[in-house]
């Protein structure tokens, strides 16, 4: 992979971008998606995975197409979003953290996203939606193939 | 000056520090398990935590920094119960399995949790599972038992610069590990296992053998693999070291290893282990006794010197000896048997390097202390990774580099990649072309200064010389030539590091002269990276065949004189012969025995074949050595000689810094020494040698140099070059310009060059009988470029077939995208394989070593790993 | 009060042009024709506190860091809004960029810093987007870069787009984590404003601190200091969640009171339903009982009331809520963020949490609380870092202000 360093940009603030782009590519944080890092940036490859696993929105294992991220915080769990998880959890068959058989979705109970005013919330891959109902989040979902 | 009172005690500081490193100044102990005397201050475990008056809050003393007049107390009621409360937190998740675990008895946190508590836990709930890991074949990691002091991390990134482990995830979900998970696959020098508090890293190699408490002795003494001589505490339980373990404060190392010393140590108890002596019958080997084997090799010493005169017979010393062993050597030849024809293979590139800087600098002039380098502003390394051949020496190019001290390599180095703000990477055989454009660039930035006009006159007439002969190309383009030059313009008083490759190797003369000028122009010290535990004292020692002990040479009426007094026997004016010419007398006939001390001829000299016919023309080989090999087996007597633990003596390492090397275990050969001194004394000449002390006596007797030296000096840590002697401060004035034309040489690009690889893990010699280092590198192979594998299409692992015109091998091959156009790195560790076997046997007419460029070979691949396996 | 998010009314408030109408980068002009001293002495005059919740006076941050020779200086803005209930700066971020870049901007010029860095938080991947444009616009409008409104200044900004690790919103953790690193908070002193990034002198401040920057540039010190109280000076942006009909982002001015900002502004308790408890500055800030309404909300008065301003996001919970699961899931918070640095933190939080997820279970035991209080008296005061400090006095605070509750004797409370 190429990692472009924009003009006036320190090197050293390459890594959260690079992993991102990484990941784009990969799916996920695999082995070979942080060599590729390591090598780009000339970092040893420990150093990049350190780094990558400190991080919660780097992914350790393959996710499906969509990825469900669930706020699991307190605004959010007070105004329901604890049962949300588990209809998801029933209807999808998969556990927080996982993925469904077919591949279409992942489900991660989230901390906070900064959504309190407007709980409960979740982002959908880069999407965000709030004030979920029962009703609602399934409706949503139905737009991810 | 500022003023602080800890418990009570009134301490004085001249600078501010940490309350922790004021407290260990002073005696005062406070525990610690992230903070390590090696490692920056961390301040996570939290239990150094202190009171201190006229703050609210317990602070943490290993970064908190002392103020004038500042009260601390270190063991009040409230720090005590927030130790306890520390140490309860650690061991939360903490599997409390000190009866199975290795570590218990040196153990950090099992010695603070009696000291401080707590008695009995309080956690009910479930603990952090974490398998123990047995992934990697030297490194057993343990993560349940992890404190996350993050020690090693720090070791492995700040001090070693490996950056091979991580702490991966975070928060209570950490854990340590490589980037693999499982393998380490790191440069293995085990200094993370050292400050690792707890029992998570640990070496595998001694696993459940033994507990801390058995260890019966521990004896301090210096390393046997390579010229750095790190110190380190071997400990000894039956006879036998069961590990070697450092101390911060111990030797120049300062609580460092690399993994040849931590791990390789075994050799000494390997199979090949020479114990009784052997004599040659009927064809093979053959046990004997002392008495035979000894008036043997004696009495046909004496008939061939009777016969053919002394000149005849030749001895090869070796780096690998103590210098007691070395000094007895050279004394039996030229003393008893009346020849110079003393020589090791350190006069392949220590022994000849040196002398040529001296020549111009003066006696001396390599030796300098380690520390230089990291208190230079610039280091120019050529010829060989250090961080490779002399680990601990690499190591501080990468502290100088860590604190922006720019650093320029010249050729292929893997290990000081990271490390080089600039690394020049030739094309094969052009570094003079690219030390011409250095010189020449740096000239006009920097003229001479006119110091040192006999030499200013040389480089003169040097450098006219070069601009009708060396071209200009080498492969590397302006902008990374004057990026060089600026960089080296920086320097004002660099460390320049030079390697064995600078000087085996047919243009080594013109090349030793342009580092020449370019140390006088940048007023460079010179480091000599020494690949041998004794490269230097062996020098000293007289081992050479135009020097006597303490570098007086053997040509000079009045020097000569001295030790024939003291000797009492005639020592030949003339020159004696080198290794090269020996071997080459002997394949002649004209040398007729030879007695070969630690060194296997037919492993370290090119052409094996032409080697073994040399020596099996001779009517008398003596081998004394520590371990059987190939040039023992063709020997008519072999002399079991004491390994490393099992004698007292000397090293004298690159900085010219004698050091005291201890018999730790009882062996069952005989001191190398004592051998030569019987066979002195059989051949008639009785030296009254009882013990290392007498030898040490004489030398301090007959050398000007080592005046006045003992043991107990060399155990202070400061016993360095020129002692208390006098140096040779003459400058040779009848310097002769080196023939330029040496280096026009045809176009090598497109050709494939095979080049001795440098191994990290082995030694060759004695490396290639450890079993640990054996695991990490367990077979030779032939390391390639990407341009070489476009041509090859090769994946690593898969073999090849590679032949010279001296002989053709099988060979794995490993991919290294680092290595620039055709060239095939081969380790010089198997005899059958190793990469000196493969080349012809060329000598360097200047120093009749060996000029191993221009090892043309041909490489083709053979079958794939995939291949094999399906096979 | 309409200060900090004065531009949001109005029609395109992302855009440069829609910013601009509504008086957007007089600021930035009025900044350059001053001297940069002047802008630091204005600032300090001001008595401005940081916004992201240690309440830092800014004016001695940017002092300091004016006054440190090294080169080049940094600017960081802290928009890692990682805090449970606390969503104040998401406006700023999403609605009204220009605001931000124009605060920055003139900070940089006051402090001499050439580079600037947005460290926002990975979950706001639309501010990312509405940042980085406005960023662009405001190069090719001059606003930054090489030349800036021609007057030869120079400032250059980036955005830093994090992943997930709250911890980096403290400020030497949110350095390492800039500069490829794992965000663990480094050793202080040396603090940032000496040796920050890139051990350059770099000055860390809150998205809402950047955003006072061009009003008080504006109006002067003095006619700033009007506003709020004299120890606190300034608007405040408080974001209230939870049981309120009114949920959002208000901007009040500082020391507004509890009761003043849950029942007029926020339309008072859902439902009808018995106000139980608040959280006022984000959920490491303890807990508060009910008769605490009358604490006016600023930097002074809160720590009277056993609390903190923290960053003023307020969590408010009616009569139903079951605060032993809060508490539980605060503490999971703090547990699943530290970073594994420090002992107390990394160990004895993640014991608070599971001693809490049993009780919750319903497998109390009566020393339980006890436990809880010993365990957060031990984490207290001997951690790295406020991490690990906030969980302990947040345990505290549920304990000491609903003990009967947290002992599981039902009924007590609610």
């Amino acid at each position: 992979m190429i990692v472009k360093q924009r003009a006036y940009e320190a090197k050293e603030a390459l890594l959260m971008p690079a992993l991102y782009a990484a990941q784009r590519e990969h799916g996920w944080m695999s082995p070979e998606a942080m060599k590729s890092v390591a090598r780009a940036l000339d970092l040893p490859p420990a150093t990049v995975k350190g780094f990558a696993t400190f991080y919660d929105m780097f992914r350790k294992k393959p996710v499906g197409k969509h990825v469900i991220q669930l706020c699991t915080n307190v605004t959010c769990i007070l105004s329901g979003s604890e049962d949300l998880l588990s209809m998801l959890s029933d209807k999808f068959g998969i556990a927080p953290n996982e993925t469904t058989t077919d591949g279409r979705f992942s489900l991660v109970a989230m901390e906070c996203i900064g959504a309190c005013g407007t709980a409960p919330a979740m982002i959908v891959n880069t999407d965000f939606y709030e004030n979920l109902t029962k009703e609602s989040i399934f409706s949503i979902l139905e737009n991810y193939k | 000056m500022i003023t602080i009172t800890i418990n009570g005690k009134k301490i004085k500081l001249n600078k501010p520090v940490t309350i922790l490193e004021a407290a260990r100044k002073s005696g005062i102990h406070i525990p610690t398990l992230c903070d390590h005397p090696m490692l920056e201050p961390f301040g996570g475990c939290r239990l150094c935590l202190v009171e201190i008056e006229k703050m609210p809050k317990l602070q943490a003393s290993c970064t908190q920094q002392v103020t004038d007049g500042m009260v601390v107390w270190t063991e009040t009621e409230k720090v005590v119960e927030a130790r306890r409360a520390m140490l309860e937190f650690l061991l939360v998740n903490h599997p409390l399995d000190c009866p199975y675990c290795d570590k218990a008895g040196e153990c950090d946190l099992q010695d603070n949790t009696m000291k401080y508590g707590p008695a009995i836990g309080r956690f009910k709930e479930g603990k952090r599972k974490h398998p123990e890991c047995y992934d990697d074949p030297i490194i057993v990691t343990n993560m349940e038992r992890c404190i996350l002091c993050s020690r090693c991390i720090r070791m492995c990134s700040d001090v070693q610069g490996a950056d091979a482990i991580t702490i991966t995830n975070r928060g209570n979900k950490s854990y340590v590990e490589p980037f693999s998970g499982g393998r380490f696959d790191c440069e293995y020098c085990g200094n993370c296992i050292t400050v690792c508090p707890v029992g998570s890293l640990m070496s595998r190699l001694h696993k459940h053998t033994y507990r801390p408490w058995y260890i019966e002795k521990e004896v301090e003494t210096i390393c046997s693999f390579c010229g750095v001589g790190c110190s380190f505490v071997a400990q000894i339980r039956g006879d036998s070291i069961v590990r070697v373990e450092t101390r911060p404060d111990l030797g120049l190392n300062k609580g460092l290893l690399c993994v040849k010393g931590r791990f390789g140590f075994d050799y000494t108890v390997s199979s090949a282990r020479l114990k009784s002596p052997l004599i040659e019958r009927n064809g093979g080997l053959k046990q004997t006794t002392w008495a035979e084997a000894l008036s043997h090799a004696a009495g046909k010493l004496k008939e061939v010197k009777e016969k053919y005169g002394p000149a005849a017979i030749g001895a090869i010393a070796s780096g690998l000896c103590t210098n007691e062993d070395n000094y007895a050597l050279q004394r039996l030849m030229r003393s008893v048997i009346g020849a110079n024809n003393i020589d090791s293979t350190t006069g392949f590139f220590y022994g000849p390097a040196q002398r040529f800087f001296e020549d111009i600098f003066g006696q001396g002039a390599t030796l300098n202390p380690m520390q230089g380098i990291t208190n230079s502003d610039g280091v120019f390394v050529i010829g060989a990774d250090p961080s490779a051949v002399t680990p601990v020496l690499g190591l501080q190019v990468r502290a100088a580099s860590r604190k922006g001290i720019p650093v320029v390599t010249v050729g292929h180095m893997s290990g000081l990649k990271r490390f080089a703000t600039c690394s020049l990477n030739p094309d094969a055989f052009s570094e003079p072309a690219l030390l011409n454009m250095l010189i020449s660039g740096l000239m006009k930035k920097r003229p001479v200064c006119g110091e040192n006009i006999f030499f200013e006159d040389i480089i003169k007439k040097f450098m006219l010389s070069t601009s009708d002969n060396i071209s200009d190309a080498c492969g590397l383009g302006k902008s990374d030539i004057d990026k060089a030059v600026d960089e080296l313009n920086l320097m004002t008083n660099p460390a320049i590091l030079i390697g064995r490759q600078v000087v085996q190797r047919s243009d080594a003369s013109v090349l030793l002269l342009q580092l020449s000028v370019l140390i006088y122009l940048l007023n460079g010290r010179i480091y000599l990276i020494s690949e041998l535990p004794n490269d230097q004292g062996l020098v000293d020692m007289g081992c050479q065949p135009d020097t006597l002990p303490g570098g007086r040479p053997v040509f000079s009426d009045s020097m000569r004189k001295r030790y024939e007094d003291s000797y009492g026997a005639e020592i030949p004016s003339a020159q004696g012969m080198r290794l090269m010419e020996m071997i080459q007398a002997a394949h002649e006939g004209k040398l007729k025995a030879l007695y070969v001390m630690g060194e296997n001829l037919l492993l370290n000299l090119p052409d094996t074949g032409y080697v073994k016919e040399a020596l099996l023309k001779l009517e008398l080989l003596v081998v004394q050595d520590t371990l059987m090999n190939e040039t023992a087996e063709l020997a008519h007597v072999v002399l079991p000689a004491c390994s490393w633990p099992e004698a007292e003596g000397s090293y004298t390492n690159f900085e010219g810094r004698m050091q005291h090397v201890k018999k730790a275990v009882h062996g069952e050969a005989m001191e190398g020494w004592k051998i030569i001194s019987e066979i002195a004394k059989i051949i008639g000449v009785d030296w009254d040698f009882l013990t290392v002390v007498d030898i040490l006596a004489e030398l301090t007797k007959v050398s000007p140099v080592h005046k006045g030296i003992t043991y107990s000096e060399m155990d202070s840590g400061n016993c360095l070059w020129p002692y208390n002697g006098e140096p040779l401060r003459d400058i040779a004035k009848d310097f002769v310009l080196p023939d330029t034309k040496l280096i026009k040489r045809e176009k090598c690009s497109g050709r494939s060059y095979l080049s001795a690889d440098q191994q990290l893990f082995h030694s060759g010699t004695i490396g290639r009988n450890s079993s640990a280092l054996n695991l990490l590198m367990p077979a030779s192979y032939a390391r390639i470029g990407s341009a070489l594998n476009e041509k090859l299409s090769v994946k690593t692992g898969d073999t090849a077939s590679i032949s010279s015109g001296v002989k053709s091998a099988e060979l794995d091959v490993i991919i290294d995208p680092d290595i620039k156009g055709m060239m095939v790195f081969v380790p010089n560790t198997a005899a059958d394989k190793g990469a000196l076997s493969f080349m012809k046997w060329s000598m360097n007419k200047d120093f009749k070593n060996p000029a191993l460029d221009g090892n043309e070979i041909e490489i083709s691949k053979l079958r794939s790993k995939a291949e094999e396996v399906a096979a | 009060m309409n200060i900090l998010l004065k531009h949001i009314e109005y029609p395109e408030s992302t855009e440069l042009k829609g910013y601009c109408e509504s008086g957007g980068y007089k600021a930035l002009s009025k900044a350059l024709d001053m001297k940069p001293s002047d802008i630091v002495d204005e600032v300090r005059r001001s008595g401005l506190r940081g916004r992201g919740g240690a309440g830092f006076p800014a004016g001695m941050k940017w002092t300091i860091a004016s006054m440190d020779p090294k080169k080049p200086k940094y600017l960081i803005c802290n928009a890692d809004e990682g805090e449970p209930g606390t969503f104040k700066d998401k406006p700023i971020l999403e609605k009204n960029p220009h605001l931000l870049i124009e605060g920055m901007a003139i900070s940089a010029y006051a402090i001499g810093a050439e580079y600037g860095y947005i460290y926002l938080r990975g979950e706001y991947p639309e501010a990312k987007e509405i940042l980085e444009k406005a960023i662009i616009d405001s190069y090719a409008a001059g606003y930054l870069g090489d030349n800036i409104l021609g007057k030869g200044f120079k400032f250059h900004l980036f955005v830093y787009f994090g992943a997930g690790a709250y911890i980096c919103g403290e400020e030497t953790a949110m350095i390492e984590s800039l500069q490829g690193k794992r965000g663990q908070p480094r050793i202080k002193p040396p603090f940032p404003v000496n040796e920050g990034f890139l051990a350059k002198p770099t000055v860390i401040n809150n998205v809402e601190t950047f955003a006072n920057i061009p009003y008080l540039v504006e109006v002067g010190a003095y006619a700033y200091m009007k506003i709020g109280t004299p120890e606190s000076p300034g608007p405040k942006l408080f974001s209230v969640s939870g049981s309120v009909n009114k949920p959002g982002v208000y901007e009040l001015p500082m020391g507004t009171t509890l009761r003043e900002i849950i029942y007029e502004h926020c339309g008072g308790i859902k439902d009808g339903k018995k106000l139980k408890a608040v959280i006022p500055g984000g959920v490491s800030t303890p807990i508060m009982t009910a008769d605490t309404l009358d604490c006016p909300m600023d930097f002074v008065n809160l720590p009277k009331y056993g609390s903190m301003l923290g960053s003023g996001g307020l969590i408010v919970f009616d009569e139903t809520a079951d605060l032993r699961k809060v508490c539980l899931r605060i503490t999971e918070f703090f547990e699943h963020e530290s970073c594994g640095k420090c002992t107390p933190c990394r160990e004895g939080v993640g014991w608070l949490s599971s001693i809490l997820k049993r009780m919750c279970s319903g497998e109390g035991k009566p020393e339980d609380v006890e436990l809880l209080l010993e365990i957060s008296k031990n984490i207290l005061g001997k951690c790295f870092c406020a991490l690990g400090d906030g969980a302990a006095i947040v345990v505290q605070g549920f304990v000491n202000n609903f003990r009967p509750e947290m002992e599981g004797r039902a009924g007590a409370q609610a």
